[in-house]
């Protein structure tokens, strides 16, 4: 029985990075992802302050699901997350306070995020604590890989460079690249946002469609 | 402020710093109500509605309630912790609070708009906005304020109701299979934040 139940959180798990990644599969969530993947430090920094605050959210909402009337779950979930992120905001603004000024709106933002209430809603509501932190802890991987994945694009042709937290920025194209304005500034820019992502979620559609053909075959 | 400074507020946040295009705020219903122009542009109304309105109440929020409270306990600042749990808290009952008074008063507007209204709680252009008035500077009055919050509701009615005339033509188009549905709408759309870049510069 034990054995069983670690099997499908292992499954949830994996679901949420892979087969069900919240970005590049469910495209929720976008408006982080294109606003704060112009680094690899930002996307790094929000992908982890959106899994603080889905594990938080998801925990709390399947430990009280029993307690929750149906007719007030959206504000009780709305108003869980709005504590967490506040709290993650809070700490950023302490701990991280360059990032936090770049991230600006977009931490308070992660509360109408609707890939965190699309999980209290689907998951935490329905199920117990264990399977609920393990599909919270695959979301939020696998949200902080899709930024990572964006964000290294998006850095490395906008600015040549990759900018890891608490380091300096990298150089990873030749000194010609960035000498004379010869970067491509356009994909730091909002139009690099969304080119990027349509290139990115093409690519891994056509990755899914080739992936199920050689299943059934 | 005189009245060319509200309009270079407008413009501003209309078409420079287009929500859509340049702040990325409202994605998924951009991407998601924008198959239809005459859908698309009912949702922008609703928005622009409610923005406006949540921006004025938020205001009020911070400036008549949370501000003065704060002042009295000792420091303007003390209550400002609780500003995102008041924000969501208000555009929620705002949006309940609109629906009622639609479905009083208005009730051919309201089965227009039908199941937009709800959705529009978590539509993170209206927060954001409300966001962004309390944090800019030239936002301190009540009516810059107002005009912010209505010019970026009629930015996102201008970018959506573009989009869902694109995506008319789209749908006689031969797109590769890997990119249709959001992938080919995201790459469009990159080609419209392209033209906006281009009203950088208007009204400095």
């Amino acid at each position: 029985m034990a054995d069983e139940d670690n099997g499908s959180n292992l499954q949830q798990f994996k679901e949420g990075v892979l087969s069900n990644n919240p970005v590049l599969v469910q495209l929720l969530g976008m408006c982080p992802t294109l606003a704060v993947t112009n680094s690899v430090e930002n996307a790094l920094v929000m992908g982890a302050a959106a899994t603080f605050v889905v594990v938080m959210s998801n925990l709390i909402t399947s430990a009280l699901r029993n307690l929750i009337k149906p007719h007030v779950r959206i504000l009780i979930f709305t108003l869980t997350i709005a504590t967490f992120v506040t709290i993650a905001d809070l700490t950023l603004k302490a701990f991280m306070y360059k990032v936090s000024l770049q991230l600006g709106a977009f931490i308070p933002l992660i509360i109408v995020n609707c890939m965190i209430i699309c999980r209290a809603e689907v998951v935490a509501i329905k199920n117990g604590v264990g399977r609920s932190l393990a599909d919270a802890f695959g979301i939020g991987i696998g949200f902080t890989l899709a930024l990572l994945i964006l964000g290294v694009v998006r850095e490395w042709l906008g600015s040549g460079t990759i900018t890891f937290p608490f380091a300096d920025p990298i150089s990873v194209m030749p000194a010609a690249f960035t000498a004379n304005g010869h970067n491509w500034i356009i994909m730091i820019l909002p139009p690099g946002a969304f080119l990027t992502l349509g290139v990115v979620v093409g690519i891994s559609n056509q990755i899914r469609a080739r992936r199920e053909k050689g299943g059934a075959a | 402020m005189s009245f060319g400074g509200l309009i270079a507020i407008f413009l501003g946040v209309a078409l420079v710093n287009n929500l859509v295009f340049q702040g990325f705020l409202g994605i998924c219903p951009f991407l998601g109500v924008s198959r239809k122009v005459d859908m698309a542009f009912g949702m922008g109304c609703a928005v622009t509605f409610v923005i406006t309105v949540s921006g004025v109440v938020t205001w009020l929020i911070v400036h008549a309630v949370l501000t003065p409270i704060g002042g009295a306990i000792g420091h303007t600042e003390a209550l400002y912790f609780l500003k995102y749990v008041a924000f969501i808290m208000v555009i929620a009952s705002m949006v309940q609070l609109v629906e009622m008074y639609l479905r009083k008063f208005f009730p051919g507007l309201y089965t227009a708009f039908g199941v937009f209204l709800p959705l529009i709680t978590t539509n993170c252009a209206i927060l954001g906005t409300c966001l962004y008035i309390d944090m800019k500077p030239e936002t301190q009055h009540l009516l810059n304020a107002a005009v912010y919050a209505f010019g970026g509701g009629i930015g996102f009615l201008v970018a959506i109701t573009i989009m869902a005339g694109i995506r008319e033509h789209i749908r006689f188009s031969d797109v590769p299979k890997c990119l249709q549905g959001a992938g080919i709408t995201l790459l469009v759309a990159a080609i419209l934040a392209l033209a906006f870049t281009g009203f950088t510069g208007i009204g400095k």
